[in-house]
C-alpha cells in the first residue's frame, strides 16, 4: 500500500468524522433526524465566498462562518426545531423543508453556479517520497487536535448527561435545576456550527454551490448507522468503516465497487445491527 | 349556472380571439432546462433563445412570418418533458422546437414527434442521432477532438492520454473515437476510466493518473464532478504533470474550478465567451445590451439555444415552409452564418468552427480555431 493510499485513507475518514460530528450530536443527543445538516456544511462552505464578496481579510472566513452558521442556526432552533424534541419522524420532516428553504435562499443570494474557493496554503509537500497537498496535512493535524480536545472535554463535563435527560424527560429535567431551553439551543448550535466548520474547512478542495449539502448528508449518515450514536469512539469507527471501504475499494477496484460496497455495508448495517457498532447507552 | 356558462362562453371567445391573433405568428416551442441537474445552464439558454428571436423578428421573421417563442421545463424525467413538448405541440399548437437538453429527453421526444414536426438540438452531444425532422446544431465527439488531439499533441509536446469521465454513453462515445485520434497521432493511452455520478472525491483516480505517468489527460465529466476532479487534480500538483482538455468545461465550470487550479485546462468547443471575432463580439454586446451586465453569464450550452433558432430560420427560409419533408429536402449543404463562424449543414449536422482554449488563470483564451469541422457521427444523406 502506497503512502499516498495511507493519507488518502486518514484525509477520507478524518474530514467525514468532522462532518458527521455535528449530526451525532444532534441527531445522536438531541433525536433531531437534521436533514438539513448537509445545508450547514454548505453555508460554512460559502463562508469564504462572502468574505470575497464583502472584500474582507481572509482571516476573518472563521468568524464569519461560525457567526453565520450559528445564526442560521440559532433562529431555525428557536422557531422550529424547539418544538421537535423528542419526535424523530416529524423532526425529518421539518428539517427537510428547511434544508429546501437553506438551499433556496443560498441560490437566491449567489446564484446557481459554482463558487470557487483559494486554499490558504497552496502547494505539496515531499513526506518520505511522497507529494502531497500541504493544505490537506494541516487540516488532517487540525482535525485530531480537535478531537482530541473534545474528546478530553466531554469525559469532564456532564452536559452530555445534563443533554440525554433533558431528552428523556424535559420536566423533570427542568425541576432539577437545568435551564432546557439553554441547553438544547446550545447544543443544537454547537453541532451546526461543527458542521459549518467542516464546510469551511473542505471548501478549496471540492466543489461549491447550492445543492452540494447532500453528498455529506448521506455520507454522515451512513458512518452514524454502522458506527451507532452512542459516543465519540461510535463517530470514529463509523467514519473510519465508511470512508475506509469506498477508498481503498475505490483505489484497489474501481470507484463503482467502493460506492457499492459502502451502500451495501450501510444495508446490511441497518436490518441486522440498526444499533450500529457502539450502540447509544439508551 | 347561467353566469358560469356565460362565464364559460366568454372565456371561450376570449380564447378563440386571441388564438386568432396568434396565429398571425409563427409559434416555436423552446425547451430548456429550467430544473435538474442542468437547470444551471436555463437562464443564459432562454436569453440567448429571446435575443435570437427578436433578431430574426427584426429581419422579417421566417418567411415573413414573426416569430413567438413559447418556454417549456425539460430539466425533468423524458416521460414529463415529453408531455410537456406535447402540450406545446398540440395545445399551444406549436409549428416547430428548439431543444438544449439531455439525450433521454430527446430520444422521448423524437417517439413523439415521429417526423412531423421540425425539432432542432443544440447542446454537445454524443451524434449519431437521426430521425427525421431533426437537425442538430451541437458539437459532436468527432469535431471537438479530430482536429484538438493531434494539435495539442504537437503543440504541448505530449502523447500518453489517460482518459476519465462518467459512467454512460457520452463519455465512453468520445473516448471510443479519442483512441483513435491519439494512435494516428503516434500517441499512447495509459489509462481510462468511468465513475458513477454518485462519487465526489477523485483521489484514487488521481493517484492512478500519477501512476500512469500520463502527460494528458481527457475529461469527460460532466457539471460538479468535473469541478471536484478539478480542483483535487491541481490541488495535488498533477497540473505540472499533465495538460488537461476537456470537452464540456465551459465558463460556469471554470469559475467552479477557479483560477488557482486551471492551470493548463484546455477546452474545445464551438463557442466561448471569449470568442474575439466580430460576430461573436457583436453577439456578446448585443446579449449584454438586451439582458444587462448582471445577466447570467454566457456560455456555449445557452448559447446553442441561439444557433438552434438561427438554423431552424435559415432551414425554413430555404425550405420555404416549416414541413419537415421541405426542411429533409433543403438541410443538406445549406450554409449560414452566426456568432460561431460560418455553418454548413452535412448529414443534418452542423459543420462549424471549433475553437481550443486555455483556461489558464481562470478566463478561457482562444490557443486557435478550426474552420468548417465536419462531423463524423452526422447522418448519411
Amino acid at each position: 500500500m502506497s503512502l499516498v493510499l495511507i493519507l488518502n485513507l486518514i484525509w477520507q475518514i478524518s474530514t467525514l468524522a468532522l462532518v458527521a460530528l455535528g449530526l451525532a450530536i444532534v441527531f445522536g443527543k438531541l433525536r433531531i433526524m437534521n436533514m438539513a445538516h448537509g445545508e450547514f456544511v454548505m453555508i460554512g462552505a460559502y463562508a469564504p465566498v462572502i468574505t470575497a464578496s464583502l472584500g474582507l481579510p481572509g482571516w476573518l472566513q472563521l468568524p464569519v462562518c461560525i457567526l453565520t452558521v450559528a445564526l442560521v442556526a440559532f433562529v431555525l432552533e428557536r422557531s422550529v426545531i424547539r418544538h421537535l424534541y423528542g419526535r424523530m419522524f416529524d423532526s425529518l420532516l421539518a428539517t427537510w423543508g428547511i434544508a429546501i428553504l437553506l438551499r433556496e435562499g443560498v441560490e437566491l443570494i449567489f446564484g446557481r453556479g459554482y463558487q470557487s474557493v483559494s486554499p490558504p496554503i497552496a502547494g505539496t509537500v515531499t513526506i518520505l517520497g511522497a507529494d502531497y497537498p500541504a493544505y490537506r496535512i494541516a487540516v488532517i493535524a487540525g482535525i485530531a487536535v480537535g478531537f482530541a480536545v473534545l474528546a478530553w472535554w466531554n469525559r469532564r463535563s456532564k452536559v452530555a448527561t445534563r443533554i440525554k435527560a433533558m431528552v428523556g424527560n424535559p420536566e423533570l429535567a427542568q425541576a432539577v435545576g437545568i435551564n432546557t431551553a439553554r441547553l438544547s439551543a446550545g447544543a443544537f448550535v454547537f453541532g451546526c456550527c461543527t458542521a459549518g466548520l467542516a464546510g469551511l474547512v473542505l471548501a478549496p478542495t471540492i466543489r461549491i454551490e447550492p445543492m452540494m449539502g447532500l453528498d455529506y448528508l448521506i455520507r454522515a449518515f451512513f458512518a452514524l448507522v454502522v458506527g451507532g450514536l452512542g459516543s465519540l469512539e461510535g463517530l470514529a469507527i463509523g467514519a473510519g468503516i465508511i470512508a475506509g471501504t469506498q477508498s481503498l475499494l475505490g483505489a484497489l477496484a474501481s470507484q463503482t465497487y467502493g460506492y457499492l460496497a459502502v451502500l451495501t455495508l450501510s444495508i446490511l448495517f441497518l436490518w441486522l445491527k440498526p444499533d450500529g457498532i457502539r450502540p447509544s447507552s439508551r | 349556472m347561467k353566469k358560469i356558462t356565460g362565464l364559460l362562453a366568454s372565456t371561450a371567445v376570449a380564447l378563440a380571439l386571441t388564438g386568432g391573433v396568434a396565429s398571425a405568428e409563427i409559434k416555436i416551442g423552446v425547451l430548456v432546462p429550467d430544473s435538474g441537474p442542468a437547470g444551471l445552464f436555463g437562464p443564459s439558454t432562454r436569453n440567448a433563445a429571446m435575443l435570437a428571436a427578436q433578431q430574426i423578428n427584426a429581419q422579417g421573421g421566417i418567411n415573413g412570418e414573426e416569430i413567438e417563442l413559447i418556454f417549456a421545463d425539460v430539466g425533468v424525467p423524458p416521460a414529463e418533458a415529453s408531455q410537456a413538448a406535447l402540450r406545446l405541440w398540440k395545445g399551444d399548437g406549436v409549428a416547430a422546437f428548439v431543444g438544449m437538453h439531455d439525450s433521454a429527453v430527446r430520444e422521448a421526444l423524437l417517439g413523439r414527434f415521429n417526423g412531423q414536426v421540425p425539432y432542432v438540438y443544440t447542446p454537445v452531444y454524443e451524434g449519431k442521432s437521426c430521425a427525421s425532422g431533426l437537425y442538430v446544431t451541437g458539437e459532436t465527439p468527432s469535431q471537438q477532438l479530430a482536429p484538438v488531439i493531434p494539435y495539442l499533441m504537437e503543440a504541448e509536446n505530449v502523447s500518453k492520454w489517460y482518459l476519465i469521465g462518467h459512467d454512460y454513453n457520452w463519455p465512453r462515445d468520445t473516448n471510443a473515437l479519442a483512441k483513435e485520434y491519439i494512435a494516428e497521432a503516434g500517441g499512447e493511452v495509459v489509462g481510462e476510466e468511468y465513475v458513477p455520478f454518485t462519487v465526489a472525491e477523485f483521489d484514487s483516480s488521481l493517484q492512478r493518473i500519477r501512476e500512469s505517468g500520463a502527460d494528458a489527460v481527457l475529461i469527460t465529466l460532466v457539471g460538479g464532478g468535473s469541478v471536484g476532479f478539478n480542483v483535487s487534480f491541481a490541488g495535488f500538483g498533477l497540473d505540472d504533470q499533465a495538460i488537461r482538455l476537456g470537452t464540456l468545461i465551459e465558463e460556469n465550470t471554470l469559475a467552479g474550478i477557479g483560477a488557482d487550479n486551471a492551470g493548463r485546462l484546455f477546452s474545445s468547443s464551438g463557442y466561448f465567451s471569449s470568442i474575439q471575432t466580430e460576430a461573436a463580439a457583436t453577439f456578446a454586446s448585443d446579449y449584454t445590451a438586451a439582458f444587462g451586465a448582471d445577466a447570467p453569464p454566457l456560455n456555449g450550452l445557452g448559447q446553442s439555444a441561439y444557433e438552434g433558432l438561427m438554423l431552424l430560420a435559415a432551414l425554413a427560409e430555404e425550405a420555404g415552409s416549416l414541413d419537415v419533408a421541405a426542411m429533409d429536402a433543403a438541410a443538406e449543404g445549406l450554409t449560414w452564418r452566426t456568432p460561431r463562424g460560418d455553418n454548413t449543414m452535412i448529414g443534418r449536422h452542423m459543420a462549424q468552427t471549433i475553437y481550443l482554449a486555455d483556461g489558464t488563470g481562470g478566463a478561457f483564451e482562444i490557443v486557435t480555431s478550426f474552420d468548417a469541422v465536419p462531423s463524423s457521427e452526422a447522418c448519411d444523406g
